[in-house]
């Protein structure tokens, strides 16, 4: 290929890649969301969601930054946002430590930040909009703590929890509200504790280990739907399924998410775990529209649980047309 | 002096042509000037290529040898883990003392780790690819194990390593170490006799040991080296990202690999040059910087740049067999 | 009708012309020599008419029609096939499957039947001389058998033209004349060959016309019984070239610098011999009788099994090359691409490569001494290239040989192990190899000369050496030596 052939392809190539994206019109705000890893069920819904929302609304470009899971590429990409001076910056962080440095270059470039879902080490940021993992942890604690006693006439089992990534405030609070719980009953016993980084695949591998080592497990606590997905297939396989419970955390809707899990028997509860989108999207275009509005330094959303008998009910509300 | 071989010169070309398309393709700023060449950005460019671009310098001589080291990420995460492990212990020594103990162990243990790599492949004649690639495993495998399996958060608090990472993480720092070290290796591999023998090596192994070159030794440190400086790149990541994650750095060597062949270096050994890799990196560098300006979604982002890592090394190698 | 018919061809490689409006005629049944020193385009005459190199412009007509020949697969079902100098085998396969492998003469099913392979291949390897099981991979077989295993493959798939390229540069004479014999054969049955060579007494015994090429062109064809190696050399050169004299009559200092006393190794059996200064001693040997092997033994490549080496009257034992040149020997090996050269690093680079301690202070290489501790020594060689830094890939073969021996002699070594060092290269560069040769020994230093041709030994050489499967035969002064005692001795 001869060198003005190759120039002349790359141009073509890029400009192609470059236009796709229209310059924000004048009357348009430019809202830029820095998303730390699309591959995430629960965070393409967020995507899928706020994307809804704000085309709903009108007057509003927004674009999404993929992080995919890596902290420098997710700062670069912050990074990068900042030169093109966005009216609004919301970012979900993927490690706490790794963002807090840029989100607080950001507000010294006069940027508003909304921190979403997960926190940082400092409060670099506007507002801080996460629903409460502790107050989520201590529902799926009671959960599993009445249905223990309902099966053994005490508060006993075995538990296994199935973890998520270590470094982010969702596990910690997750694990420290149902343990609250757990050590009220000292006779509710942990016995496996396994790390599957959130994703189904490495969850079902797990608990085939878990299960060949533990001949007696009442409840598996699994700190995100697809993580008590994975554990429930590999008990499936074994054989197991009927001898246990599983709990999830995030009552996604449509037909992958928890929701419906709960509807066909697989989860028998699941705590949803807001997208926190909805806030987000109103405390945005306050501050857009309104350059005197002061959001609060933290908004806290409830979660709720589903179970079979309003599973239905939660499935409609929850399902957005056209998800996944 | 400065022997810009037909290579090279093709690198710059495609350098100098992603530059214009950059230039070209930059959104404006609110006062008109083009945010692209805002002194910000080329810095941030310079800031963000210098992780990946400390690796591909060590990279360039291990592929110069007909090597490859496929370890380095692994090596990073492990440099991290150790830097913050270490500055966050409680210890009586002054700032200056702890913060020169984190970094010396850090850089310690990767080059042995290195160094392990290049003696299992020259003592015990096993191919590189399999030798790093079992290490990329182990190691970290050794970095979780330390950790823990989690990350250990450097606060933005009075302590020493938040003092460490303030200091290390400046735009400043980071780009001048990169410069620093480039410079250092490009002298070395251009002018010096160990510069010659990893170039010797590479071209013609079998040729070397027939002249009597010490195979060994010089596989032991070209591997060495890729471990240093992955070490040095794990404690820039620690400072910038304020921690030590045993989970860092995943495919990093495959991107520095990309920018040392995109630099005008052959994988099969012998021809390359440092310079090259820099400009391999510049090239990515700006790229990506071009891409995320115009919000391009960050999968496409992927796909463009794979395509052009190979139209890149297509063209250099269609010119050198005319 | 012409068999083959090459007009006009044209072929550049970047800024350089190799081919500038060529042309060659082949009649059938003829064997037809293709002349001219290294860079004068033969080598790229053949690979065009063999389909491996496309020219520029030009045609090629086969029994006077134009044939499009752009694949050597084409080339192929043309009848026409090669053998080439740089032998392309695949060392990792077996003899049976490099010969059945794309060859349109061999019926494969889906799956490859042994027998099949086997009674395809044994009367191709039978006529070529070559008695070794189809299994055995190829990569084990000395050069030589490689050779004669690639023309097993040429006649295997049936050609009307064989083009072949040097093809007598590594074998001995037994297995040239069964090559003499083969070719003879092959022109009865119709068979055309065209014979790529320097060696003038080949040329002059086997051929019937010959065709000399000079910088690209065609100089001139001209029928072999009508001229003489005197016009052919003037077409060549475009000059009279006098060869220089024999050897003059030089006794040897008597000062025994080399004592060999019943060395063996893997490959070698119950060596001795001595090696005096000044003194150039000749191994001659059939293929596979252990001259390479001598060498790789006094370098420390093949580990010693038995016996003892005297160096200047201690005894020395290398373990590696590395301690070898450091007590003083040098070896120019046997195949300058494989073991020789680093082709992507420069002429300088590459001859300095074993002596940069010397060049350096502080690690750093000091470039004018560099140069200036080459530059005698290239001159007094005569290299030609277009700079100190161009590429060892870019020179010609006779060029690159210099660049090997400026390489060993800069580590200033007692004794000299030469492998062949005349192999492939032209007329000019033998004669400046000789008289380098002459003057190292007129200097003091010990040489040892392995070569296949016995003129070339008889020439240069004091004494003569002759192997046979790993011992030693006979020895002879070469002024008694004749070419056929030296044969009679190795086989």
């Amino acid at each position: 290929m001869t060198l003005f052939r190759y120039t002349a392809f790359v141009t073509l190539l890029v400009g192609a890649g470059c236009s796709g994206s229209k310059p924000a019109s004048e009357k348009q705000f430019f809202v830029a969301f820095s998303q730390c890893n699309n591959a995430e069920p629960y965070r393409a819904a967020q995507n899928a969601l706020m994307t809804k929302v704000f085309g709903d609304t009108g007057g509003v470009k927004l674009v999404i930054a993929d992080g995919q899971q890596d902290n420098s590429k997710q700062v670069a990409q912050v990074e990068t946002f900042i030169r093109q001076k966005p009216d609004l910056l919301i970012v979900a962080p993927n490690e706490r430590a790794a963002l807090t440095a840029i989100m607080g270059q950001a507000m010294e470039a006069k940027i508003h930040v909304i921190c979403l879902e997960r926190d940082i080490l400092q409060p670099s940021y506007t507002t801080y909009i996460h629903s409460d993992n502790v107050a989520i942890g201590r529902m799926a604690g009671q959960f599993i703590v009445d249905a223990l006693t309902k099966k053994y006439g005490k508060p006993k089992g075995n538990v296994v929890q199935m973890r998520g990534l270590l470094g982010v405030e969702g596990e910690i609070s997750r694990n420290s509200g149902a343990r609250e719980l757990f050590d009220k009953n000292p006779e509710i016993k942990i016995v496996a504790e396994p790390v599957a980084d959130w994703i189904q695949a490495k969850a079902k591998d797990r608990m085939t280990e878990v299960l060949r080592a533990q001949p007696s497990i009442d409840v598996v606590y699994g700190h995100n739907d697809p993580m008590a997905i994975g554990a429930y297939l590999a008990a499936k396989e074994l054989g197991r399924d009927k001898d246990m419970i599983f709990v999830g955390v995030d009552g996604l809707g449509g037909p992958a998410g928890g929701i419906k899990k709960v509807m066909d028997g697989v989860l028998a509860a699941t705590f949803v775990y807001p997208l926190c989108v909805d806030k987000a999207v109103e405390i945005a275009l306050n501050m857009l529209r309104d350059p005197a509005f002061k959001p609060d330094k933290e908004y806290s959303l409830p979660s709720t649980m589903v179970t079979a008998s309003n599973a239905a009910q939660m499935y409609r509300q929850f399902t957005v047309p056209g998800q996944q | 002096m400065i022997l810009l071989n037909l290579r090279e010169f093709r690198s710059i070309l495609g350098l100098v042509g992603i530059l214009i398309l950059a230039i070209a393709f930059s959104p404006a700023a609110a006062d008109g000037s083009r945010i692209f060449l805002q002194p910000g950005n080329l810095t941030d460019i310079l800031r963000q290529i210098s992780v990946i671009g400390i690796i591909a310098l060590a990279m360039t001589y291990v592929i110069l040898t007909a090597g490859i080291d496929l370890s380095v990420g692994s090596i990073l995460a492990l440099s991290t883990s150790v830097t913050a492990m270490i500055l966050t212990r409680a210890s009586s020594s002054s700032y200056s003392q702890h913060i020169i103990v984190a970094i010396l162990a850090a850089l310690a243990i990767s080059t042995a780790a290195g160094a392990l790599n290049g003696a299992v492949i020259a003592l015990l004649d096993i191919q590189p690819f399999v030798v790093t690639l079992a290490s990329m495993i182990g190691i970290r495998g050794l970095a979780k194990w330390l950790t823990g399996n989690a990350n250990i958060d450097i606060g933005f608090g009075r302590d020493v390593a938040a003092a460490f990472a303030a200091i290390v993480r400046q735009k400043i720092v980071v780009i001048g170490s990169y410069l620093a070290l480039a410079v250092m290796f490009w002298i070395v591999l251009s002018r010096t006799v160990f510069g010659r023998h990893v170039r010797a090596i590479g071209d013609n192994e079998l040729a070397g040991r027939y002249t009597g070159l010490p195979i060994r030794s010089i596989k032991i440190w070209v591997y060495s080296l890729s471990g240093l400086l992955s070490g040095f790149a794990g404690v820039l990541y620690a400072a910038e990202n304020h921690q030590g994650n045993p989970n860092a750095g995943v495919a990093y060597e495959l991107d520095a690999i990309a920018a040392v062949v995109i630099g005008g270096t052959r994988l099969a050994g012998g021809k390359g040059s440092i310079p090259g890799t820099i400009v391999g990196a510049l090239t990515i560098g700006v790229l990506t910087n071009m891409l995320r300006l115009n919000n391009v979604d960050s999968n496409v982002e992927m796909m463009i740049k794979a395509v052009i890592i190979v139209l890149a090394v297509a063209v250099q190698r269609q010119r050198i067999a005319e | 009708m012409d068999l083959l018919h090459a007009e006009n061809i044209n072929k550049h490689y970047g800024g350089v012309s190799a081919l500038r409006g060529a042309h060659f005629t082949l009649r059938a049944g003829e064997v037809h020599a293709l002349m001219g020193e290294n860079g004068a385009g033969k080598s790229t005459l053949a690979k065009i008419i063999a389909g491996s190199v496309q020219a520029d412009t030009g045609t090629i007509l086969v029994d006077g029609k134009p044939a499009a020949i752009s694949s050597p697969l084409d080339a192929q079902r043309f009848g026409i096939g090669i053998i080439y100098q740089e032998l392309d085998l695949f060392p990792h396969l077996s003899v049976g499957e490099n010969i059945v492998i794309g060859n349109l003469r061999f019926r494969e099913g889906r799956f490859v039947r042994f027998q099949k392979v086997e009674s395809f291949c044994r009367p191709f390897l039978e006529q070529v001389g070559l008695d070794c099981p189809t299994s055995q991979t190829s990569g084990t077989l000395s050069i030589g058998q490689m050779q004669l295993l690639a023309i097993a493959r040429a006649l295997s798939m049936n050609a009307r033209v064989i083009l072949m390229d040097e093809p007598t540069s590594s074998l001995f004479d037994d297995s040239v004349e069964r090559l003499f014999r083969l070719i003879a054969d092959l022109k009865r049955r119709g068979v055309s060959i065209v014979y790529v060579s320097h060696k003038m007494n080949e040329i002059f015994r086997i051929c019937d016309r010959v065709t000399v090429l000079r910088d690209g062109e065609t100089i001139g064809t001209r029928v072999i019984a009508e001229t003489g190696a005197g016009e052919l050399i003037r077409m060549m050169v475009g000059r009279e070239l006098k060869t220089s004299a024999a050897r003059p009559e030089i006794q040897p200092s008597g000062e025994i610098i080399l004592c060999v006393v019943n060395l063996s190794t893997n490959k070698l059996h119950d060596v001795s011999f001595e090696l005096h200064r000044g003194e150039v001693l000749g191994i001659a040997g059939l293929v596979g009788s252990g001259r390479s092997e001598l060498g790789a033994a006094l370098f420390g490549v093949d580990p010693r099994v038995g016996g003892a080496i005297h160096l200047k009257r201690k005894l020395v034992a290398p373990r590696s090359p590395r301690e070898a040149i450091e007590l003083g020997v040098g070896l120019l090996p046997e195949d300058r691409k494989l073991q020789g050269l680093m082709m992507q690093m420069s002429v300088i680079e590459n001859s300095t490569l074993a002596v940069l301690n010397r060049l350096q202070s502080l690690g750093f290489i000091r470039s004018s001494r560099e140069t200036a501790e080459v530059k005698p020594l290239f001159d007094d060689l005569a290299l030609k290239c277009s700079s100190y830094g161009a590429s060892a890939g870019s020179l010609s073969g006779g060029n690159q040989q210099k660049v090997l021996l400026a390489k060993c002699l800069l580590a200033n070594p007692d004794v000299l192990f030469l492998d062949d060092p005349t192999r492939g290269i032209d007329v000019g560069a033998k004669e400046d190899i000789y008289r380098i040769i002459a003057k190292l020994a007129a200097g003091g230093k010990a040489v040892i000369f392995v070569s296949s041709e016995l003129p070339e030994l008889l020439r240069c050489c004091d004494r003569i050496l002759v192997l046979k499967e790993g011992r030693v035969t006979a020895t002879y002064d070469s002024a008694a030596a004749t070419q056929e005692k030296i044969m009679a001795a190795a086989s």
